[in-house]
């Protein structure tokens, strides 16, 4: 392959000056004129009947410009299965559903009128566990679908299922088995920036609608109908994405407050922003799904993978969001990771009066990697045989057709697990604590997990295409339209990269327009790893009509310019002879190429003056009797399959993310304290596209992973959240990052991948629980099943086991 | 009741007048028009809306505007050079990767030049302590700590070659 | 509606006088606690009496004894070359303590009078037995540290009274001081905490002085481990009884930062570990 100029050097972000200088400007900052301020009551119950809700004094308050509720505006439902309303009639069924909501000329103000709304409600028999959901004779959170017809149970109307091979084979033929029960807890993605929006109507009933979201055209989608649903059918939501403080998949739904600020807009005919709190954001938004995982992993005399049954149970909360759908990721490494015949997956989720789950990194992926990886350690120990060799006998080779129907392309997973082991130096140090037992509480341990993901995107809807334009201006700046969502991961970063690399221009010449479903073609999200995918896909494919288009109309243009740019080298470089050159002839769209902004002839003479910068080109091309400008477009649908989820099979992605990744844990038996001394990472990325945004989101997302594993829980209680503030719910500071973390990239250069490249953005965080949990286990040999890790489950765990 | 008040911010005498009960972010976000400064959780916890009073790192969410008064306040606004040129510390955060969705980069940005001018040289662990008051959620850290050390470092050999300049801020001397 | 006055006495007499005149007014220090409370709306106080103002609060003197003013910054202590050298485990205390942020407002005076039982500087006060001053309308008093705190957030303080100031005795020349504090993350309140100061002759104990924080409704002195150690000489035994002690003589509650339970346990270890650190069994 070619050198390349741009992609694969490390550089600075585009956008990472004006976040530097504070001038960005988020939901947080942006003001339309005539703003109101819109807040939402929530409801004081998990489960009840609403009796009566009194606005007036809240509407005599100075200031208040609109109050609403269920009863005075038209009914909006929303979710994918329709179960939920914008704002609640007749029963709550959460804590943190929306009864009420005001507009007024300040939050203050909005604040005060929130509390001066009365509800009066009843209080009904509420159900706070998915197993008990599950029972006969349990409340039923919902007595109707969406389509009005009676509920009997509160599962879930949606079955994962999967099986391939012979199940009770494989477990006849199984030499040692390995099972547990895991659990993983509500995480909140903890966005520095929180959740809003500010929605806007014009005279004509049309709605603009600034929103914190990774789905712009999902959400015009959803506006749309809810538009509709307000008796305005033929009113259009233009959804315009500011610059994001976070997303992790918050944005992957639309939310009820943001149908609030649609409604408030509406009624009081001004812009109405809602901005939630810290506060709001934990109690109020939606967390990441829990999960129960039961997991059994037998193999034969030899190691090898017989067979693996899965079983999840899934507490959907009060109404279906993404959560409920963590199932369809779930299928991967559940019936992908390793080599593995005699697949069974099976996943039930039960309505409760919890709140409700949307999507978060990983989705679903690191709550079943937590039970897998963990489990296969177990299996490990069973059948004596070292973890590390375990999982190289069943590693996923390329070329594999996975039970699931994956087809594995690159893998580089083999390479990544022996980077990890290198980088922890396992050989050494596995097992060491048995070995030396060391004098003192202080125990050492290292542990391993590898993860499997998507990485050529993920269709999880009939579309799963990213449109793209690029559009070249008279100054030779390249403007870019993508409908994917820059928000924080570096997406513009890469996208210029690959812009730039494409076409030949400098990086600087490549602006990336604001997402604007009024502007950018459509693209179905930013999940699943896929943004520079796509966009990159798009953006090669888009960059290489321009350089067809523009080589073809140079063909009558460059010698022109050519000509004039010698004549006035020849003025300032008196005497000067230029080498001789045919151009006239050379001129062919075939011979022409683009190097950072400036057109060339291949072979051509090397002279200062050979060259036409592109703008004079460009200009040249429109300034003239029937001129043309350079514009592309490109909707890219990747070579991928939606699955069927009945039968779990189909190959959901263009290519597959591998990685390992290694802990090196001290656990102090005395306080069951877990000090993490090093973590490795390696990752099959396909291609590095630029190593200092790779890196980032790479310590960015074991971040999460530690958070994940050891400190991070929302915990709820009776469908109360307990710790709705950073006060008790403890993300990672950087205190705890003190460790050496040893990064590893592998490059399998992927044929589906832009330069080769996998999707990155939710790896980095899907193994790290079970390595680090599988160092624990390697340290003081007691194995934790429940998420997170804390002190207080080690030491319960030590005393448990010296007790036998 | 609205009370009148003088200090100076970035720089620049400031005659305001401020509800009692505003907090200096307040202020800052509202009539002086720096956004700069972020909110994100309004209980001290996250650093985000750090400014520096009297040189000191405060969180501006717990901070009365009134105790404001009479005293130097330096946002992430005032750390510009002039024709808003960045200062060697933001650069420095540019280049090293530490800036991701960018929401806890003005506080991060304050607190560390909170530190460096009272630890020119700091270590890691200094480095850690005097940010565990800033959280971020995209970086995971690590390329910040590389970035603090590049700015201490780049400050110091500036400092070397033209010791009356403040190379802490990317132009003239501020409060 | 929303919102307070603030008001800024220029002295202690004028404070008090204005507490006295408005009761429903609250007295506020570096702000940390209670700005945090009123945004939470958890109290809505129609004014907020700020002792930041007055100058004779702020600040530490040094005689024989120490007296550090009630609103001196928990980051000024942290700084003070004395106090470091007088009594290095109110500076362990004070360094861990929220954050740089926290800690440049945040005063010592406050930490104390918000009354909770995770308050950082009260174990390490414990074992100074610290003074308290209190100025109010009915005159001055002191109250000995271990009489102050009387319940979760409660004080002995009345409503119209001022901390002035925390005095500290000179320090004993043998006296030697541990502080552990049991966290979640790096920037935390205590889930435990714990102060220790023994005067040790080899491993023989003179005096002992043993506070605990968040483990039971107050910041605890543990008076039956420091009789247990008090005349004792230090063996592993006497540790693994004084361990026990400790975790028989807390009173924790689950919450939702830890279990009774777990508490309990760590207290016992941090004791017996900050003991073993004191005799130079261990490394910190």
């Amino acid at each position: 392959m070619a050198e390349l100029r741009y992609v694969g050097h490390a550089a600075a972000r585009p956008d990472a000056g004006d976040k530097a200088a504070g001038r960005t400007a988020y939901i947080h900052d942006l003001e339309r004129p005539g703003m109101l301020f819109g807040k939402v009551k929530f409801s004081a119950h998990a489960h009840a009947r609403i009796k009566r809700i009194d606005t007036s004094r809240a509407e005599r308050l100075p200031g208040v410009k609109a109050v609403i509720t269920g009863y005075n505006t038209p009914e909006i439902r929303i979710g994918f299965l329709g179960d939920n309303f914008a704002l609640k009639r007749d029963l709550v069924r959460q804590f943190r559903d929306e009864v009420a909501a005001v507009a007024a000329i300040d939050v203050e103000t909005a604040a005060a009128a929130i509390e001066l709304i009365d509800v009066e409600y009843e209080p009904l028999p509420a159900v706070f566990d998915p197993v008990e959901a599950l029972r006969d004779g349990a409340p039923l959170v919902h007595e109707r679908d969406a389509k009005g017809k009676p509920l009997t149970s509160n599962q879930l109307p949606l079955r994962y299922h999967h099986l391939s091979g012979d199940l009770a084979a494989g477990k006849r033929a199984s030499r040692f088995i390995a099972t547990g029960s895991y659990s993983t807890q509500l995480i909140q993605q903890s966005c520095m920036g929180t959740a809003g929006c500010i929605a806007e109507f014009d005279a004509n009933d049309n709605l603009t609608i600034w929103a914190k979201t990774q789905i712009p055209f999902l959400a015009q989608r959803d506006f749309n109908r809810a538009l509709a649903a307000m008796g305005l059918p033929d009113s259009n939501a233009r959804v315009i994405v500011p610059a994001l403080g976070g997303g992790f998949g918050t944005g992957l739904d639309t939310h009820a407050y943001e149908y609030i600020a649609i409604l408030l807009a509406h009624v009081v005919g001004r812009p109405v922003k809602m901005l939630y709190t810290r506060e709001e954001e934990f109690a109020c938004l939606s967390p990441r799904q829990s999960s129960q995982v039961t997991i059994a992993q037998g193999c034969d005399e030899d190691g090898r993978l017989t067979f693996r049954q899965i079983d999840v149970l899934l507490d959907n909360g009060a109404y279906a969001s993404w959560g409920a759908t963590y199932p369809t990721v779930m299928l991967l490494p559940a019936t992908s990771l390793y080599r593995v015949p005699n697949v069974s997956f099976d996943a039930v989720l039960a309505y409760t009066n919890n709140t409700y789950c949307q999507a978060m990194r990983g989705y679903g992926n690191p709550e079943v990697t937590w039970a897998i990886e963990s489990n296969l350690d177990d299996l490990a120990v069973a059948a004596g045989i070292d973890p590390l060799q375990l999982r190289r006998i069943n590693c996923n080779e390329p070329g594999e057709t996975t039970p699931m129907g994956l087809q594995i392309t690159t893998c580089g997973l083999s390479q990544c697990l022996d980077a990890a082991a290198r980088h922890l130096d396992w050989q050494h140090k596995r097992g060491q604590a048995q070995r030396e037992p060391a004098a003192g509480p202080r125990r050492r341990g290292v542990g391993l997990a590898s993860l499997l993901h998507v990485g050529g995107s993920g269709r999880i809807y009939r579309s799963d295409g990213s449109g793209l334009m690029l559009k070249l201006d008279d100054f030779g700046n390249v403007n870019v339209y993508y409908g994917g969502v820059e928000m924080g991961q570096g997406l513009h970063s890469v996208l210029s990269l690959g812009v730039a690399e494409a076409l030949g221009v400098r990086p600087a010449q490549v602006v990336i327009n604001q997402t604007d479903t009024g502007t950018c073609p459509w693209d179905v999200g930013t999940h699943a790893s896929r943004g520079a995918f796509m966009a990159l896909n798009a953006a090669t494919r888009a960059a290489q009509q321009i350089r067809e288009k523009l080589f073809a109309l140079s063909e009558e243009l460059f010698v022109d310019e050519v000509e004039k740019n010698l004549s006035k080298y020849r003025k300032q470089h008196p005497g000067y002879q230029p080498p001789s050159f045919d151009f006239r002839s050379a001129v062919r769209r075939d011979r022409f190429d683009l190097r950072d902004g400036m057109l060339v002839v291949k072979d051509g003479p090397t002279e200062p003056w050979a060259g036409v910068e592109l703008a004079r080109i460009l200009r040249a091309i429109h300034f003239r009797s029937q001129g043309t400008m350079l514009v592309a477009e490109v909707f890219y649908d990747p070579p991928n399959e939606l699955p069927n989820w009945d039968k779990g099979m189909g190959n959901m992605s263009a290519t597959y993310a591998f990685g390992t990744q290694g802990a090196e844990v001290e656990v102090d038996t005395e306080t069951g304290e877990v000090k993490i001394l090093r973590l490795v990472a390696a990752h099959d990325v396909g291609k590095v596209l630029n190593p200092q945004t790779l890196k980032g989101q790479t310590y960015g997302a074991l971040a999460q992973g530690i958070g994940y594993a050891l400190t991070e829980q929302v915990i709820s209680e009776r469908g109360h959240i307990e710790n709705p503030g950073f006060r008790d719910y403890k993300i990672p500071t950087i205190g705890e990052m003190d460790f050496p973390i040893d990064l590893e990239f592998i490059e399998t250069d992927d044929p589906a991948g832009p330069f080769g490249a996998k999707g990155v953005g939710e790896p980095g965080l899907v193994p790290t629980a079970p390595a680090i949990a599988n160092a624990i286990y390697d340290a003081i040999g007691v194995r934790i099943f429940d998420l997170p890790i804390t002190p207080d489950k080690v030491l319960r765990a030590l005393q448990q086991k010296h007790a036998l | 009741m609205s009370v009148q008040i003088s200090l100076t911010v970035n720089g620049t005498p400031v005659e305001v007048r401020v509800e009692p009960h505003w907090r200096l972010i307040d202020l800052l976000r509202g009539p002086l028009r720096l956004p700069g400064t972020k909110e994100g959780c309004g209980e001290g916890e996250c650093g985000a809306c750090t400014v520096l009073v009297d040189g000191r790192a405060i969180n501006s969410c717990l901070y009365p505007v009134l105790e404001a008064a009479g005293r130097q306040v330096t946002t992430v606004e005032g750390l510009l050079g002039a024709r808003n040129r960045l200062s060697t510390i933001q650069q420095q955060f540019v280049e090293h990767g530490a800036i991701q969705c960018g929401f806890c980069t003005p506080g991060m940005v304050l607190a560390t030049h909170a530190l460096l001018t009272q630890r020119p040289d700091p270590s890691d662990a200094e480095i850690r302590t005097a940010l565990v008051g800033n959280l971020c959620r995209c970086t995971g850290y690590v390329q910040i700590v590389e970035a603090v050390h590049a700015a201490a470092d780049r400050l110091r050999a500036d400092a070397a070659t033209a010791p009356n300049a403040d190379a802490a801020t990317g132009g003239p001397d501020h409060g | 509606m929303v919102g307070y006055q603030y008001l800024r006495p220029r002295s202690v007499d004028e404070a008090i006088e204005l507490v006295v005149k408005q009761p429903a007014a609250r007295l506020i220090a570096g702000g940390t606690d209670l700005m945090v409370r009123l945004h939470q709306r958890a109290e809505r106080p129609p004014t907020l009496v700020s002792l930041r103002a007055i100058p004779e609060l702020c600040g530490i003197s040094y005689s024989n004894e120490t007296t550090i003013g009630a609103l001196t910054p928990i980051a000024d202590i942290v700084a003070s070359s004395e106090i470091a050298v007088r009594y290095p485990v109110l500076v362990a205390a004070c360094r861990t303590l929220g954050s740089p942020q926290v800690r440049n407002v945040a005063t010592i005076g406050g930490n104390l009078c918000n009354g909770s039982p995770c308050a950082d500087t009260a174990p390490p006060l414990l074992v100074l037995d610290a003074r308290l001053r209190l100025a109010g309308p009915r005159g001055t008093r002191e109250v000995p540290i271990d009489q102050f705190f009387t319940g979760p957030g409660a004080t002995c303080r009345a409503p119209d009274e001022v901390m002035t100031a925390v005095v500290l005795a000179a320090p004993r020349p043998t006296a030697r001081a541990v502080f552990m504090k049991k966290t979640r993350v790096c920037m935390d309140l205590a889930l435990v905490s714990a102060a220790v100061l023994l005067e040790l002759d080899g491993n023989r104990c003179g005096r002992a002085r043993i506070a605990l924080g968040s483990v039971a409704p107050t910041p605890l002195r543990l008076r039956p481990v420091e009789q247990l150690l008090e005349g004792a000489a230090v063996d592993r035994d006497l540790l693994q009884r004084a361990q026990a002690l400790t975790s028989a003589s807390v009173a924790p509650i689950d919450d939702v930062r830890a279990s009774a339970a777990f508490r309990r346990e760590i207290a016992g270890v941090f004791v017996r570990r900050a003991i073993e650190q004191l005799l130079g069994w261990s490394q910190p």
